[in-house]
């Protein structure tokens, strides 16, 4: 059994990685993007996986082994409250504490006058961001993270003693569940390491998004060069995380610096000089990186045309899939296209019949991987889960 | 990394072992171990906080 099942899983690994390099595989891969699903499929409440990752880990077991899927992410549900809430974080909503058990963590942006970054400590922040970012940033984030110069008290001490020993096992045990789902269910680990655009992480952790709207007009220079000094850390970070065998790729996910949050110009200005050499030096460096345009990143196909050919893949959510494909498709591997709203309120036959479509529109020469637009919550029925997987193995033999 | 900014700050560092090595004695031992070792350590440090404003 356990030959067989290692036998399964180089097979959907070869298969996944095929349709990374935009080439054609044996069918199409299955990854879906299980988030809060897999609490609703295995029978645990939103805050049993959030709040307890062995929870979350077992559920997405679960599901790699109920259904045919060539990758999944170890736990999608990725932000373990129990963390957060051990070192003090401020930002989200923990389920069954700040809100209902049965609903998914929030992640709450502070009013603009409370922002965790002030408009007037951008030269902090590029003089030296990790010292920004521990002596400036974590104290106002955390309850528990006293400020420089504030007494340091039992529960500053004990927030990064319990904050990193939190972490390292909260990382160690992904290692564990990859393991797991590789010998339980022949499931591939879908991706490894994680990167931000720094546009990004400037409007969602530090300025927020009305900050860095008036920013971008009131100190524009200022913007710019902090994006220029956070780009060696991120990459720093994602390839500090990436595949070894560098098989799957670092997932990147992208929130608001597209239009219309921003206009082109600032998009040109700001956000893409400032995103594609981390890209390019990722792939320098042997690594793809799955770009999850969470949104519709359309205004932008042309400038993300210009990455080196099979360098990343790229994710559609609410993006016109066959637009992407026609502008896109020459050079890398896409993803997703079926809608949440369908996989929540239609039927299994309309299901399949849109899974129809988009193998039909963007598949046909390989290169693409069956998902769904968006991360899957706790919303989509299991039964058109079911139909999306079924019929694409069905369909979807080449 | 050619195309991006030299930092003043190195990634992966939060207090560089030519600033630590001042605190110590003069080092009787191995020097590249001690270095090595702090250096390992420190960057633990340095994970920390960018894995808390990326992944938490």
């Amino acid at each position: 059994m356990a030959k067989d099942m290692e036998q399964l899983y180089q097979e959907r690994l070869k298969r996944y990685v095929t349709a990374m390099r935009n080439e054609k595989p044996d069918m199409i891969p299955i990854r879906p993007f299980v988030a809060e699903f897999t609490a609703k499929y295995a029978g645990y409440t939103c805050q049993e996986v959030t709040h307890d990752y062995e929870k979350a880990f077992a559920a997405a077991r679960k599901c790699a082994a109920d259904f045919d899927w060539d990758a999944v992410v170890g736990n999608m549900v990725y932000v373990w409250t129990g963390l957060t809430q051990a070192i003090g974080m401020k930002y989200y909503a923990v389920p069954g504490i700040d809100i209902s058990p049965n609903i998914g963590f929030q992640y709450i942006e502070p009013p603009e006058e409370n922002a965790f970054m002030k408009p007037d400590e951008y030269d902090q922040l590029i003089e030296d961001p990790t010292g920004f970012l521990y002596n400036v940033w974590l104290p106002r984030v955390s309850s528990d993270v006293a400020a420089e110069g504030q007494p340091s008290l039992y529960r500053n001490n004990l927030s990064f003693l319990k904050g990193g020993m939190a972490m390292l096992s909260y990382f160690n045990a992904f290692g564990k569940q990859n393991e797991l789902l590789r010998t339980e269910s022949g499931t591939v680990s879908a991706i490894s390491g994680i990167l931000k655009a720094p546009f990004d992480i400037i409007a969602d952790k530090l300025r927020g998004y009305l900050g860095l709207v008036a920013d971008v007009m009131e100190q524009p220079d200022k913007v710019l060069a902090a994006c220029e000094a956070l780009m060696p850390h991120l990459t720093y970070i994602a390839l500090s995380g990436a595949d070894p065998s560098k098989n799957v790729p670092i997932g990147f996910w992208m929130h608001r610096g597209c239009v219309p949050f921003f206009s082109h110009e600032h998009f040109n200005k700001f956000y893409w000089p400032t995103l594609k050499p981390i890209i390019e030096e990722i792939w320098a460096q042997g690594h793809q990186v799955l770009f999850y345009a969470e949104g519709n990143w359309d205004a932008h196909l042309k400038s993300i045309a210009s990455l080196p050919e099979k360098s990343i893949v790229y994710h559609v959510d609410q993006g016109d899939i066959f637009k992407v494909h026609k502008v896109l498709g020459e050079r890398f591997c896409i993803s997703g296209g079926i809608p949440n709203w369908l996989l929540a309120t239609g039927t299994p036959d309309e299901v399949r019949q849109y899974c129809k479509k988009v193998i039909d529109g963007v598949a046909s020469d390989g290169g693409y991987i069956m998902d769904a637009s968006a991360i899957v919550q706790d919303d989509a029925k299991i039964e058109n889960i079911k139909a999306l997987t079924d019929f694409t193995r069905e369909y979807g033999v080449y | 990394m050619s195309k991006q900014k030299k930092s003043k700050k190195k990634p992966g560092v939060c207090i560089p072992w030519e600033e630590k090595k001042k605190e110590l004695p003069k080092i009787s031992g191995d020097e590249q171990l001690v270095r090595k070792v702090w250096q390992d350590i420190d960057a633990l440090g340095y994970m920390y906080i960018w894995q808390c404003l990326l992944s938490f």
